[in-house]
């Protein structure tokens, strides 16, 4: 089956702690039959925004057929994150956004007016926007689903499904907000089964959240994904076919 | 094989019965589950949840689960259990709402010491469920043996390494962490201080034995992990390893 991971991260380290290049991410999806992986910076959540955007269009453009970069912006910056983000999505490659407003260290309600441009620019452009969810004080899943009633016209994504704790809330906002998706990453089979009885299918992506030195990961994922108990139609929706859909087409 | 942590019952999406968990024991080749109640019969409803656990016949082993919030009541619970068989004390902090480390709760890691109870405890969201009070109470009690349910899955993962470093008492139930969180673990402090848990039905017997094949662990650190670490722990018998 065609498999597309909705959310990895790519980057030479995290904090102190150095990453592979990207070659031993290749190597990953191949053993486990990925055919492409959306990838997110890490140090650029931290500092050096457009440059850790640039670094990872550099990275990924070894590998076109294989990764999908996705843009970050540091709201705090007001008006120049919108500029950064409309300088970015000049290139095709990127297709998604991704924010992680826990390491990012911003609220989205404290930055109201930046986070509405931005997500309105991502309506215009047809780009997904995901963010981190799960965490307090500043990604709660509820946090996050409340952007997607802001933008009606921007698709908004829990980057984490409900995560450990909030997996019940997560299915039901996912259900009833139309504009608003799940990204499972660490969803248990029993967690898994939740999201898409209650959400539908159409509404819920695959993602591994590894990155080029932790493949087991990648597999934990898999087998978490396949031990869920879905039908066909559903593990295809999941694994690839929402993904496909909801990117945003390239060459746009 | 020894499962030391299933849960029984019903909450919020998840729900298992005794008959469907011995299904999936079997098809998994493990020989004996710890198991714990989960919703209303964790939270408040204790003689049915630990009912249910503790009568689900020979091979199902049950953890007790009190609100400490009853005092005394909780207490006589604890008695009517360890009169039923039960092999430690499981609590919740976040879903039976108090701090591992506030007085309410004391008496009950108490009563647990007093039977030669393990506490298995639910670590994760933030507030009530901190690894890090995990490991103040098990300073707190150096001769009871704590486990942190769940390991702190998910986001206090980082905290994990430390709280064990800091309480030899602690030991990690690795059937919500990855496998890189495990192995830390393995290499830092032992394989003793880890147990091989499924967190059935929320994850899936498969899925935490895959997990565990990827470390590739030599056989002695293999039999503690899947037998060894529980049958001492829970002092139990029976399981082949
Ligand atoms: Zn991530």
């Amino acid at each position: 089956m065609k498999i597309l991971d909705f959310h990895a991260h790519l980057d030479d380290r995290w904090l102190h702690k150095p990453i592979p290049d990207a070659s031993h991410m290749i190597a990953a999806m191949d053993r486990f039959g990925v055919g492409q992986t959306c990838v997110y910076t890490m140090m650029g959540f931290y500092a050096d925004t457009p440059r850790n955007n640039d670094l990872l269009l550099e990275r990924c453009r070894r590998y076109p057929d294989r990764l999908i970069p996705f843009v970050t912006v540091d709201p705090k910056e007001g008006p120049a994150a919108v500029d950064e983000l409309e300088r970015c999505l000049e290139f095709p490659e990127f297709r998604g956004i991704k924010f992680h407003p826990w390491l990012q260290a911003f609220a989205s309600s404290m930055l109201e007016e930046t986070m509405t441009a931005i997500l309105k620019v991502a309506a215009r452009t047809d780009t997904p926007v995901l963010l981190h969810d799960g965490t307090p004080p500043y990604s709660t899943t509820f946090q996050v689903a409340d952007l997607a009633r802001w933008v009606p016209g921007a698709k908004v994504f829990l980057g984490h499904a409900g995560s450990a704790d909030y997996v019940d809330p997560a299915a039901r906002l996912i259900r009833d907000i139309p504009n608003l998706y799940g990204c499972y990453c660490g969803s248990r089979p029993g967690d898994l089964a939740h999201l898409v009885e209650t959400a539908g299918a159409d509404k819920i992506t695959f993602g591994s959240d590894f990155d080029p030195g932790s493949w087991e990961l990648l597999a934990e994922r898999l087998d978490n994904t396949i031990e869920a108990g879905l039908s066909p139609e559903d593990l295809e929706a999941v694994l690839w076919r929402n993904a496909e859909r909801i990117l945003r087409p390239s060459g746009s | 094989m020894i499962d030391a942590h299933a849960m029984l019952g019903d909450e919020t999406y998840l729900r298992l019965d005794a008959a469907d968990l011995l299904r999936r024991m079997d098809a998994a080749g493990v020989d004996l589950a710890v198991a714990r109640p989960m919703g209303a019969g964790m939270i408040v409803d204790h003689r049915a949840g630990n009912d249910l656990v503790l009568k689900a016949g020979p091979r199902i082993r049950g953890l007790a689960s009190v609100n400490p919030w009853w005092g005394a009541k909780a207490l006589d619970e604890l008695a009517r259990c360890r009169d039923l068989g039960a092999v430690g004390l499981f609590l919740d902090p976040a879903r039976q709402g108090f701090f591992p480390t506030e007085p309410v709760a004391t008496p009950v890691f108490e009563r647990a010491a007093e039977y030669g109870w393990p506490v298995l405890m639910k670590t994760g969201a933030y507030i009530y469920a901190d690894i890090l009070a995990l490991a103040e109470v098990a300073r707190a009690f150096p001769r009871t043996t704590f486990i942190a349910g769940f390991g702190g899955y998910a986001d206090m993962w980082f905290e994990l390494p430390m709280a064990i470093r800091s309480a030899p008492n602690l030991l990690l139930d690795a059937s919500m962490i990855w496998g890189a969180g495990i192995r830390e673990i393995v290499d830092r402090h032992g394989p003793e201080r880890v147990l091989f848990g499924s967190a059935e039905p929320r994850n899936r017997y498969k899925v935490v034995l895959k997990t565990i094949d990827r470390l590739e662990l030599d056989e002695a650190a293999r039999r503690a992990i899947l037998h060894d670490n529980a049958a001492r722990v829970f002092k139990i018998e029976g399981g082949r390893p």
